[in-house]
Order: C-alpha cells, then sequence, then structure tokens
C-alpha cells in the first residue's frame, strides 16, 4: 500500500478490532436488534412452515428435496422463504447501519471517539465490520432455524451437495445484506439528520426494489425493435432487459440464489433452439458449474459492497467532524 | 352331307348339348352299394369301421330297407349312418349316402373268414347287395408315416424356420399320434396345427387319412453358422416315423457399442475437444464389413472419430474406436445427450452417451479480477484521503 509518511504514521487499522467488537456487542444488545430478528423471524419462518407443509406431501423422487425448503411457493403463500428474504436483508441492513456515523456525530461523541488514537478509517471500517457480522449472525440464525425445522419436519438429512450450497448461499444473502449495508453507510455519512439517512435509505430500497424492474422494462420496450423477426433479435433485447436489470442489487441476489438452489439452472436468458438441442431436461448441474453461472452476480455484489463502502469513505474522509 | 347336317344341327343346337351329351356316355342305371375294401381284417376284441357309400345312378329316389344276413354268432353288426343306428337309406338321383358298418367282434372269435352280405331293398323292386368278406385275423401293427414338402429350409439364427409336414395313418384303425423332434441342444422345436395357432403335442388320425403340422424350429440367437438336423418323429401305439428336417443356418454379425468400462458418460469443457475411448464389439457369428461410425450430437458441435471406418471385424472381436467431441463455443453447461453409431450393411448399434458440459473458470478469474479493481479504488481512496 504506497502511503506518504508525511500524512500519516502507523497502520490505518489501529484500533480497529475495539471499534469492531464494540459495534458488534452495541447492535446485538440493542432492542433494535430485538425489533429486526423480530421481524425477520416472522417473515422467514412463515414461507418456511407453509413450504415444509407442502413439501411433507411430495412423494416424488427429488435429490434436491432440501433446498426446495427455500425456494418452492406455497400456493397458499405466493412468496417463498427466498423472495422474503430479498426484501428483509435490505430492510435489516439499512436498520443496522442508516445511523452508524451521524448519530455519533449527533451524540457529539465522534470528535471524542476520535481524540482517541484510532483513525477514521478503523472506525468506518469498524462500523462497517461490526454491521456486517450482526447481520451475519441474524442471517445464520436464520440459516440454521431452516435447517433444523427441515431436519425435523422431512425427517431426512441433506446431502454434502446440498449443505454447500445452503452455505454458498448464506454467503450470498451475507454479501448482499453488506450491499445495502454499506449504503445506508454512506447516506449515514452524508446526511447529517438520522432520519434523512433513514429515509434516503429506504427511498433507494424501494426505488430499486418497486420502480428500477419498471424502468427497466420500459427502457428495453424503448430499444427494441418494431418488429422482431428472429430468435437472436429477441435474445439481444432479452439481454438488454437483463443488463439493466441487474442493476439492482435485489436482482443480483435473486439469481445467484436461483442457480444456487435450483442446480437445474442452467442460464438466466432463454436458450436458442439451437442450443436446446441435446439438452438432458431437469439435470442438474454441478455445483462448481452452478457457481461459475451465478460468479458474475456475486462479484458485482461483492464489487458493488466495496466500492459504495470507498465512496462512503471518502465522503467521511473529507468531513470536518469538530463540530 | 349327311355328316355335314349333323355337324350344323350340333353347332345350332349348344344349348341342347349338355342334355344330348348326358346321355351320350353309357351310364349304369341302378342301385349300388359300395366300399372301397370288401375283403377287410378284423381284430377280435376290437370295433373296426366299414365305410360303406349307396349309389343311386339316375333311379328315382326311394327308401331303401337295410338288412345284413350271415352276421356270425357273436358277433355284433351296427349299420350306422351319420353316427346313429339306422334301418333304411335314401339316395337321391345321381346321389350317394354315406353309410358304415361298425363290426364288434367278440374276444374269442376265432380266425377265419366271415361273409356278411348288406341288402338294401326298396318297395320298387330296386334292390343291391354287398357281400363282405371280414377275416379275423392276427393283429396288423399300425402304420405312420411322415412326409415333408420342404424338408431343408436356410436362414440366419433370428429366422424362424417352419416346416410343413404331412402325418399319415397307414393303418385301419384311428390313432393319435404323438409328435417329438428331436434336434441339437437349446433348439426349441413347436408343433402347431396346419393353420391352426395353438401348439399341441399329438393329433388324432382316422384311418387312412393324412393331417398336416407345422414345425416350428427355433435355433438359438447365437448358434454358429452350419447345418442343423432334427428328427421329427410321429409314434402311436408302437408304430413310429421319423423325418429328418435341415436347418442352413447362415452366420450373422452383430454389433454392440459401448465403452471399456460400460460407463456412457462423458465430461467437456466448452470450445475444447475431449476425447472418449469407444468399444465396439461383434458378438454374432459371422464378420460384419464395412462399418462405419457416425455421430449426432447437438447443433454446432463437432464429434469426429479415429478410425472413422473399420473394414472387418470378426465374430468376438473387439476393436477401441477412439471419438473426439468439440462442444460448441455458444453451449450453456449442463448434461447433454450424444449417440454414437456404428452401422454396417444390415447391422447397426447405438451408444447413447451423456456429455456434461463444463465452462471454463478463466471468467471466474475475470471476476476476481473486478473485486481486485474495487479494493484497488478503496485502497486508492485510503491513500489519497487518509489522513491523521
Amino acid at each position: 500500500m504506497p502511503r506518504k509518511p508525511t500524512q500519516r504514521e502507523g497502520s490505518p487499522f489501529t484500533g480497529l478490532g475495539p471499534v469492531f467488537m464494540k459495534e458488534f456487542a452495541d447492535h446485538l444488545s440493542s432492542a433494535r436488534m430485538m425489533v429486526l430478528m423480530l421481524f425477520v423471524i416472522v417473515f422467514g419462518a412463515f414461507p418456511v412452515a407453509s413450504s415444509l407443509q407442502q413439501l411433507r406431501t411430495v412423494t416424488e423422487q427429488d435429490s434436491y428435496l432440501f433446498l426446495r425448503i427455500f425456494t418452492s411457493a406455497p400456493e397458499s403463500l405466493p412468496i417463498s422463504f427466498v423472495f422474503a428474504l430479498n426484501f428483509i436483508i435490505p430492510i435489516m441492513a439499512i436498520g443496522l447501519g442508516f445511523d452508524a456515523v451521524n448519530s455519533e456525530f449527533n451524540r457529539r461523541t465522534l470528535s471524542r471517539v476520535l481524540s482517541q488514537p484510532i483513525y477514521r478509517d478503523a472506525l468506518l471500517l469498524g462500523k462497517f465490520l461490526g454491521g456486517l457480522a450482526t447481520l451475519a449472525v441474524a442471517l445464520a440464525a436464520l440459516w440454521l432455524i431452516v435447517f433444523g425445522a427441515g431436519l425435523l419436519l422431512l425427517g431426512l438429512p441433506p446431502r454434502g451437495v446440498e449443505v454447500a450450497r445452503g452455505a454458498c448461499f448464506l454467503l450470498a444473502a451475507i454479501a448482499y445484506g453488506g450491499v445495502w449495508l454499506a449504503a445506508s453507510l454512506l447516506f449515514s455519512v452524508i446526511f447529517r439528520s438520522t432520519a434523512t439517512s433513514a429515509l434516503c435509505a429506504l427511498g433507494l430500497w424501494l426505488f430499486f426494489f418497486l420502480l428500477w424492474p419498471m424502468i427497466a422494462s420500459a427502457i428495453t420496450i424503448g430499444f427494441a425493435p418494431s418488429q422482431i423477426h428472429s430468435a437472436e433479435e429477441y435474445l439481444a433485447v432479452e439481454q438488454l432487459g437483463l443488463v439493466l436489470a441487474r442493476f439492482s442489487p435485489g436482482t443480483l441476489f435473486s439469481e445467484a440464489v436461483v442457480g444456487l438452489l435450483n442446480p437445474e439452472t442452467r442460464t438466466f436468458a432463454s436458450m436458442l433452439p439451437a442450443q436446446m438441442r441435446g439438452v438432458i431436461p431437469g439435470a442438474p448441474l454441478p455445483l462448481d458449474q452452478s457457481l461459475i453461472l451465478i460468479w458474475p452476480q456475486i462479484t458485482g455484489l461483492i464489487a458493488g459492497m466495496i466500492v459504495v463502502f470507498a465512496a462512503a469513505y471518502v465522503i467521511f474522509q473529507r468531513e470536518e467532524v469538530r463540530a | 352331307m349327311r355328316r355335314l347336317i349333323i355337324l350344323l344341327a350340333l353347332l345350332a343346337t349348344p344349348f341342347m348339348a349338355p342334355q344330348a351329351f348326358a346321355a351320350d356316355p353309357p351310364v349304369m342305371q341302378g342301385l349300388f352299394l359300395l366300399t372301397d375294401y370288401p375283403a377287410q381284417t378284423v381284430r377280435a376284441g376290437e370295433i373296426s369301421t366299414i365305410r360303406i357309400k349307396m349309389q343311386n345312378s339316375g333311379l328315382a329316389p326311394e327308401a331303401m330297407a337295410l338288412s345284413l344276413s350271415g352276421v356270425p354268432s357273436g358277433w355284433k353288426i351296427d349299420i350306422l349312418g351319420g353316427g346313429q343306428p339306422v334301418a333304411s337309406a335314401m339316395p337321391g338321383q345321381n346321389e350317394s349316402v354315406s353309410l358304415q358298418l361298425r363290426v364288434e367282434v367278440p374276444k374269442d372269435a376265432k380266425p377265419g373268414s366271415h361273409q356278411v352280405v348288406l341288402g338294401a331293398k326298396g318297395s320298387r323292386l330296386q334292390s343291391a347287395e354287398l357281400p363282405l368278406t371280414l377275416t379275423v385275423g392276427t393283429e396288423t401293427p399300425a402304420k405312420l408315416s411322415v412326409k415333408s414338402r420342404l424338408p431343408s429350409l436356410r436362414g440366419t439364427p433370428r429366422s424362424a424356420f417352419e416346416y410343413s409336414v404331412t402325418v399319415g395313418n397307414d393303418s385301419g384303425r384311428d390313432l393319435t399320434v404323438a409328435l417329438s423332434a428331436q434336434g441339437p441342444a437349446n433348439f426349441q422345436t413347436t408343433f402347431t396345427e396346419g393353420f391352426g395357432s395353438n401348439e399341441i403335442s399329438s393329433i388324432p388320425i382316422e384311418a387312412g387319412q393324412t393331417k398336416d403340422i407345422k414345425v416350428k424350429v427355433t435355433p438359438p440367437r447365437d448358434v454358429k453358422a452350419g447345418d442343423y438336423p432334427v428328427l421329427v418323429k410321429v409314434a402311436a401305439e408302437g408304430a413310429t416315423a421319423d423325418l429328418r428336417v435341415t436347418l442352413q443356418i447362415s452366420g450373422q454379425g452383430r454389433l454392440a457399442l459401448s465403452t471399456k468400462d460400460g460407463r456412457l458418460s462423458g465430461e467437456a469443457e466448452i470450445g475444447k475437444a475431449s476425447t472418449y475411448t469407444l468399444v465396439l464389439n461383434n458378438d454374432g457369428t459371422a464378420a460384419v464389413d464395412e462399418i462405419e461410425m457416425s455421430g449426432t450430437v447437438p447443433t454446432n458441435w463437432k464429434v469426429e472419430f479415429n478410425p472413422k471406418t473399420i473394414a472387418s471385424l470378426a465374430p468376438n472381436e473387439k476393436k477401441e474406436v477412439q471419438v473426439m467431441v468439440t462442444p460448441a463455443d455458444k453451449a450453456i453447461a449442463g448434461d447433454y445427450v450424444g449417440s454414437f453409431r456404428a452401422t454396417a450393411r444390415g447391422e447397426s448399434s447405438v451408444a447413447d452417451f451423456r456429455i456434461t458440459v463444463t465452462t471454463s473458470t478463466l471468467w471466474g478469474l475475470a471476476g476476481l479480477g473486478i473485486i481486485a479493481v474495487a479494493l484497488l479504488v478503496l485502497l486508492g481512496a485510503v491513500a489519497r484521503f487518509g489522513r491523521r
């Protein structure tokens, strides 16, 4: 790491440990965490219970039965556990991060903290990692509850491949949470008022969750030729729509989840008739091939998380804290 | 001149001709009692049947009372018509009536000849007589004959060999003939009635009659080329007859395409050639010539065989064939099915192969590169904006 000795002395990570531990402990013991956990469990448990009820009646052979707990959408409740996670995780991440910096600022504790031998780098990174660790703990607990309920109610152990896919799914969920945590951290750095920061973060989430799919399809229709003559043209239009939709972290997350939890997924776009020839339908992909398939999505989530965090870092570094 | 007139008259009267010609040959008018064998041998203690025909040639129909005279004491002779005892018969003009004499010879009848006269007497002085000489003889053995029009057939191990066999009962008694066949090991033989489909093991044949039966021989599939004799035997009451039929079996090659360990699946990376080893086996009985290898794979895939053609494959010979499969550049990872085929004249074998297409991990590295770039941006920000 190129560093100018005139600018600072010692590692920028000095004090990262204490900040991280303090944030982690504060989150886990806070009432807000309790509320969020309750929220998550209610929203997660309901689809899982319904899909388990349905899976218990399944008689056909299914080598990935355990993964269906996550993905199957029961008739009584048209949302699957994965879909529920798709909007619970952002709310949880925003709830954990929207007042990370500005609340300290408002309580006038920021300058006190920074008067300690702790760099701003370490403070911001510690707050982010603390939030991420809290999120990881909550998601892992939820994941374990689902697996345990599956074991109890289905009465059969998951296979190694299923556990591996489930673990990858958990990692993808944490990365997805990381993106929104970084985004809410960014808003907490930008705005001094916690309410504004929360509103902006939630607004961004609503934009991506509700508005962006509509905007993306409108743009796609605008760019599509008036008449589609061949399968290739149709694919090109579909590809454009997919690329636009993938700007939303939610799309990236749900595609990654589909690739991981539905091993039969070969591609997210349509297949050309020429590509369909000789395909054995329903044949599951090996785990490594599924990972290669969703690797761009995972990469996008992780890189997006880092870039948003970097933006928050740059803004935080330039801010005046002695107010 | 007179001849000419007769000729003209004949030509002019074509419709009178049948009558004229019917009257032309000298027809014997009268009533006759007929039988094929007027002197017969009967056996003591057994029942014999003598067929008799009452023929009326050109007479008006008339009821003819039937009578028997000269029946030896202790014998019982019934006149049967249509299975029932009858006392008279009435043949129409130029027609005949079948009758049977059921002769029951007592057990203790002594050898010797007896003359029995069957008489028929009408009310209008028509009468006929048939003297029959019945000799109580010693046992005449039952006699059978068996013949076939086509005793030698040619085919492959998979064809059905069907022989039409005529079995004759040359004795004076009705017999139930048992049928059997002796062939090489594992050759299966079945008997069916001439035009029936039921399998039979014996067949009743009336005295002097013949019956057509069918003998079907199924050779085992793996039989070697050559001539195989099958002995068809018929037997009844100590009489036997046999017939030798021959199966000329020409060999047939049979191809079987598989792999060394029988595993019909493999992996292939997109855009890269993968080689699998197939094993071509001839488990037939004759050599297979000019075998050509071909393959059906998804669109835009490439498939090559080495060798592409095989000149000849002897029975029980194995040959390895390398097949090189290249998935299309635009193929999507997953499982595909391709089939490889070995084709020769009249013989082919297909092996369906499951190919798992994998993507190169190169793009995964590219993704790592993107994350590295993002980290570099962060580190650059730390370097630029990091401060005390």
